[in-house]
Formats: C-alpha cells, sequence, structure tokens
C-alpha cells in the first residue's frame, strides 16, 4: 500500500468542537486513480488535506510507503509535501505576480534545483500541456483551464508519488473539466501517478477507478468504476 | 536554503512586481530618513551661518568705551563728557594682572577707499598689534600688525574680504601695492577673511585695520582712546571682573561708583552661553523631530508589512503547501524589509544630499549644509537596524501562516 489510513480522527475546536472525521480506513496502492465524493461538509477537503500533510491529525495512524507521517515537525512536513505530494486546487492557487513558468518552477526552487535545470524542465511539462506559448503569461492572462493545467504542471514538477486535486473541475465548464480530466487520466495510464480527486461531479468521479464514498466522516461504500459506467459528463448529474 | 542570485531574484521579483505595495512599504523609511538628514544638514549651516558672526572672538572678552555721566559727584555735573586715555590701559595692565590683554582701539566711519579707479566705503581701525588676540584674524595673505608698525607708526594696513575684493577685483596677492583710504595712503601688508561680526566698529569683512600710533596722529586724538577691549586670562570669571573694572576707571575719572550711564560695559561671555544653548536647543530639537519622524517611518513600515502578511496569506500557504519551509518564509519577508530598507534608505540619503546641496547653492556656497559621510552612515547602519526590527514580527506572523490558512481563504 502507498497510502494506509487507519482509524483517523479530526476534531476542529473553533470554540465549538466540531467532529469532522470519525475514524477513517482507507488504502490506496501505487497507480491508482481514485475519486471521493460526498456531501459538501462530510470532510472530503478534511481528509485530502490530511493526505496531503497540508493539516494534522487527533487521532490514528498515516502511512506514506510505509513511512508514518505523524507530529512532524514543520519542516519535515515541508519536506514531504515537496517530495512526495503535489496539489491542484479548484481556485487554482497560482501566484498572481508570477509567469506561467515561474509559478510551475517554484517547487524546484525550494529544493534548491539550480535555475537553468529548473527553467528546462518546466518549459518540458508546459510544452507536454499544451502551454509552451503562455509560458511569459500571468496567471491572470489566462483561462481557468489553461490556469489548472499550469496548476497541475507545477504538481508535478517534482515527480512526486502522489497527486492530490481538491475539486479540479469545480471552477471550469464542462468541456474544459473533460480536458483536464483527460489530462490526469493520461498521466495516471502513461506515468502511472497515483492520483486522489475530491469531487462533486458524478462525471468527474467516472474518470476515476474507485470512488470511495464519504459520510458523516466515515468512508461509506467503495464503487470500483474500471468499466467507467458510473455517469457520464452532462448526463445524470445529480450531484453537480 | 542558501542565499544565491535566485533567492535574489526571488525578493526582487516579489518587490518589484508589486511596486505599489513595495513603494508604500519604503516611502515611510525614506521620508524619515530624508527629514532626520535635512534638519541634520539644515542645522549645520544655520548653526555655521550663526557662529560666523562670533568665529575668531575670544569669548571671555569684556569691551568698553565712555559715555556722558548720569550722576553729579564731588562737584562734577551729570551730564559730563569724559574720554578713556591710554593711561586707563596701563592702570588696568597694572591693577588687574588676571587680564590677559589690555588693549584700546580708535576709528574712523564712512571712509572711502581707492584703488586704481576702484572704491569701496569702509570704516578704518586703529589697532595695537595684541588685538589679534581679542578677535583672532583669518589672514589670506601677507601678514597682521605687528610691534614694530606700531613703534615705527608705519603707514601700513590689514584689509577685510570685501574691501579686497573691490579693489583688487582681480585677485591675487595685494601686498606691497598701496591704496588710499580717506586722503592718506597705505601700503597693504595682509588681507584678512575672518567673519566677525562682533567688532564693535563694524563687520571685519568691510574693516582697515591700521596701527593706532598712525590713526591717532591723523586723526589728532591725543590720549583718547575709543574703546579698551580687555580679555581674562584662562579660567578667570569675567562677570566678577566687570565690576572691578568699572569701579577702577571710574575712581580714576572721579566718577560716581554707581553710575550706571557714564561708561558702557559689553561682557560677552553671556551673550556667548545664550548663543551656545541656542544651538544645543536646536540641535536638541532636530534629533527630536529627525528622530521621531524615523521612528514613525520604521513603524509605518512595521505595520504596512503586517497587513502586506496578510494580504499575502494566499500566496504564502501556496509556497507552503509546495515545499517552502517556515525558514524560507522568515527568510524571504526579513529580505524583502531589509532590500526596501537600503533601497529607500539610500535614495533618501542621496535625496537629502542633493537638496542640501541646493540650499548651499541658494546661499552662494557660503555657507556649508551638506551632512558628512560619517552622519550619513551613521544614519544609514541606523536605518538597517529599524528595516531589520520592523520586518521581524511581520516576518514572525507570516512564518506562522499555515498551508491550509491559504486554502480556506476564498
Ligand atoms: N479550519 C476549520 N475550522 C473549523 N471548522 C472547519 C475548518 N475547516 C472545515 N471546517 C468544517 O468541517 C466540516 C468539513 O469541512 P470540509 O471542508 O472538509 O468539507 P467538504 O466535504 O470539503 O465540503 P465541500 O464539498 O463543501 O468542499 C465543515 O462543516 C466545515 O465547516
Ligand atoms: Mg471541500
Amino acid at each position: 500500500m502507498l497510502i494506509e489510513l487507519k482509524g483517523i480522527h479530526k476534531t476542529y475546536d473553533n470554540g465549538q468542537p466540531l467532529h469532522v472525521l470519525k475514524g477513517i480506513d482507507l488504502g490506496i496502492d501505487k497507480g491508482e486513480f481514485v475519486s471521493i465524493m460526498g456531501a459538501s461538509g462530510s470532510g472530503k477537503s478534511t481528509l485530502l488535506n490530511i493526505l496531503g500533510i497540508l493539516d494534522n491529525y487527533d487521532e490514528g495512524e498515516y502511512h506514506i510507503d510505509g513511512k508514518l507521517i505523524k507530529n512532524l515537525s514543520e519542516k519535515e512536513a515541508a519536506h514531504y509535501r515537496n517530495q512526495m505530494i503535489g496539489f491542484v486546487f479548484q481556485s487554482f492557487n497560482l501566484i498572481n505576480f508570477k509567469t506561467a513558468i515561474e509559478n510551475v518552477e517554484l517547487p524546484l526552487f525550494y529544493q534548491g534545483v539550480n535555475r537553468k535545470e529548473r527553467h528546462d524542465l518546466a518549459m518540458h511539462y508546459l510544452e507536454r500541456f499544451g502551454l509552451a506559448d503562455w509560458a511569459l503569461h500571468y496567471p491572470n492572462e489566462m483561462s481557468g483551464g489553461q490556469k489548472q493545467r499550469v496548476a497541475i504542471a507545477r504538481a508535478l514538477i517534482t515527480q512526486p508519488r502522489i497527486l492530490l486535486a481538491d475539486e479540479p473541475t469545480g471552477a471550469l465548464d464542462s468541456k474544459t473539466s473533460v480536458e483536464v480530466m483527460d489530462l490526469l487520466t493520461q498521466l495516471n495510464r502513461e506515468e502511472k501517478v497515483t492520483i486522489i480527486v475530491v469531487t462533486h461531479e458524478s462525471g468527474v468521479a467516472n474518470c476515476t477507478d474507485k470512488i470511495i464514498h464519504i459520510k458523516d466522516g466515515i468512508i461509506g461504500e467503495t464503487t470500483l468504476n474500471t468499466e467507467h459506467h458510473a455517469s457520464v459528463f452532462g448526463s445524470n448529474t445529480i450531484m453537480k | 536554503m542558501k542565499f544565491d542570485l535566485d533567492s535574489y531574484k526571488e525578493i526582487s521579483d516579489s518587490l518589484m512586481r508589486n511596486k505599489r505595495r513595495s513603494f508604500l512599504t519604503g516611502f515611510g523609511i525614506f521620508w524619515g530618513l530624508f527629514m532626520l538628514l535635512f534638519l541634520i544638514g539644515g542645522g549645520n549651516g544655520l548653526k555655521e551661518l550663526l557662529s560666523k558672526n562670533f568665529s575668531g572672538f575670544a569669548t571671555n572678552t569684556i569691551i568698553m568705551g565712555s559715555s556722558e555721566t548720569g550722576k553729579p559727584y564731588k562737584g562734577f555735573k551729570e551730564g559730563r563728557y569724559w574720554n578713556l586715555e591710554y593711561t586707563d590701559v596701563e592702570r588696568l595692565k597694572h591693577l588687574f594682572p588676571e587680564l590677559a590683554i589690555v588693549t584700546p582701539q580708535i576709528a574712523q566711519w564712512g571712509v572711502v577707499a581707492v584703488n586704481e579707479g576702484f572704491s569701496v566705503n569702509c570704516h578704518v581701525s586703529g589697532l595695537n598689534a595684541d588685538y589679534q588676540y581679542v578677535e583672532i584674524p583669518a589672514i589670506k595673505y601677507g601678514r597682521y600688525l605687528n610691534q614694530v608698525d606700531l613703534q615705527q607708526k608705519r603707514k601700513v594696513c590689514v584689509i577685510g574680504k570685501k574691501i579686497y575684493q573691490a579693489l583688487f577685483p582681480q585677485g591675487g596677492d595685494p601686498c606691497g601695492q598701496y591704496i588710499c583710504v580717506g586722503s592718506v595712503y597705505y601700503q597693504v601688508i595682509g588681507v584678512n577673511y575672518g567673519t566677525s561680526n562682533i567688532n564693535i566698529n563694524g563687520n571685519s569683512e568691510e574693516d582697515i585695520t591700521v596701527p593706532i600710533t598712525v590713526l591717532k596722529d591723523i586723526l589728532n586724538y591725543g590720549d583718547v582712546v575709543g574703546m579698551i577691549c580687555v580679555v581674562g586670562k584662562n579660567g578667570v570669571k569675567m562677570s566678577e571682573m566687570a565690576p572691578r573694572i568699572r569701579q577702577a576707571i571710574y575712581r580714576a575719572h572721579t566718577i560716581a561708583p554707581d553710575d550706571e550711564e557714564a561708561m558702557f560695559l559689553l561682557n560677552m561671555e553671556p551673550i556667548f552661553k545664550i548663543v551656545d544653548n541656542l544651538f544645543k536647543g536646536v540641535n536638541f530639537l532636530i534629533w527630536l523631530v529627525g528622530i521621531g519622524t524615523l521612528l514613525a517611518g520604521a513603524i509605518g513600515v512595521s505595520n504596512i508589512m503586517m497587513v502586506v502578511v496578510k494580504e499575502r496569506t494566499i500566496e504564502i500557504g501556496i509556497r507552503r503547501a509546495i515545499g517552502a519551509t517556515p525558514f524560507d518564509i522568515l527568510f524571504q519577508i526579513v529580505m524583502e524589509g531589509i532590500v526596501l530598507t537600503l533601497v529607500a534608505g539610500l535614495s533618501a540619503i542621496v535625496f537629502s544630499v542633493f537638496m542640501l546641496n541646493g540650499l548651499e547653492v541658494i546661499a552662494h556656497h557660503e555657507t556649508a549644509f551638506q551632512i558628512n559621510f560619517g552622519t550619513a552612515m551613521a544614519a544609514f547602519f541606523l536605518l538597517t537596524l529599524l528595516g531589520i526590527l520592523a520586518g521581524i514580527a511581520p516576518a514572525y506572523r507570516a512564518m506562522h501562516i499555515k498551508p491550509v490558512d491559504a486554502m480556506r481563504d476564498e
């Protein structure tokens, strides 16, 4: 197992404690392409943040590749994030005073990779995603789909074990959503990147091989979807 | 992370691509330092301007001259005229060993001096050679009067700066040439660039100094002396000497001991003290206002940086999410603060030097308003320190931004 969660609990305590995750048990293998679905407020983002070491959990154990991820110092957490995990967010989260290529380079800057190497690698990813002409543009000069592809390039440039995406198509129209999902699918098929996508959209979930439902802070049913019959984009969009 | 060209670029990009933000932050520092330096420079200039009036003048000097008596005494009616005489000079020397110098002077006003078609209004002072210890001359060419000039009644003169400029517009050393003062020809032996305004005979720049023995004969003054200047030896309290000197003169001239009007006696000591205190006060004010402005600037910068850090929560969160350590963030914010402070501070130094230079041009380069290099460097280091201090609180806050904070702030 690449990812192993055992009895994860998480309680937010802002004045009034809110028990969000109530014992999550989950295993995800190397090379899997998984989606997490659930109602709003069910704790999907909370779970993904814990998976991405962006946040701590209160109880249980979380292993990546057998390594226990618990009570890490900020420095260690930053190191693991940088080395093992790539993030894609609903709102892209690009730095708006940096050009596309500078955004893509940034994770390597924090690894101490030299400028030329960084630049070449970033350019390589942008080319692959059909963004070579946009390398020197700022985020506010690009469309949502382009921004999300830049964000995916940034997430992949460190060649992480796991790519985490929190509603990556949430701010995109259905056509662009299909393009982004095709890109993720391609990455999973060709490069064997392990991908976990949080989504509301059944169309997005249908692109993945496994759909994990989360309800009231625990894992509900897990559906295998290797045939991709669950629900296609545009039809039966009950979740959106 | 090591500090290399890359990190420098990261910092400069962040500053250059957020110009409005950087400008607002830097301006507080710029203005604070500019005000401080400009005030210091202006204060220096003011001080110099004021002290020019006193430069070269012995501070423990008393100047005295005769006037009508104000009281009847021993058969004399009030309103009697009397004069100081050379015997009074000898008397004071004899009675008061505390005095280093006792020197007489006489003056001639409203005289025209001529040299080869150039003429200038001036006044003539007849002095002893030892007057140079009362008011130290700034000899530009030649020499001052000496004992031999006086004994041999040589018709020689030392001319002031303005006289020299008017009579010898072509410049050069005028010594040895003759000028006509009133109706008498004097040989120029020196040029005095002193600027003192205290000289009772008027501004020393417009003065022609000749031996008192010569002027006395020309004016037919006989034993009469215009004024007497005395200078105390080191450590002698002139305010205590003043009444004793007055009484000694009064006794010799049969004047009522309590007659305040019969002789004016000007003790320079308290005047110098007032001026000195004035300078101290002005200096204190300058530093108070300057440091205050600089501090306000630094606090303002700290405030703005605090707001900026809040504004940058998402950016910092993103950096953290993709692998920046808290130290990376701390380093970045502190370095941004330092770079900004240095750039703003250096501009302020350049700008204030430029403005002070403008002041000097306005003052025809006769007064130095400029700050010196040491002051600029001291201000600069003070500023850098303030810049670092100002950046610490915001940087500390930035360091504690968590990646999830950025994700949530939508
Ligand atoms: N930092 C926080 N402090 C307090 N409560 C929080 C915090 N983050 C999330 N919550 C609460 O925890 C619950 C789960 O939040 P979470 O963001 O994980 O839900 P979600 O499943 O991602 O929802 P959505 O589909 O709307 O994104 C919500 O009720 C939310 O209000
Ligand atoms: Mg969510």
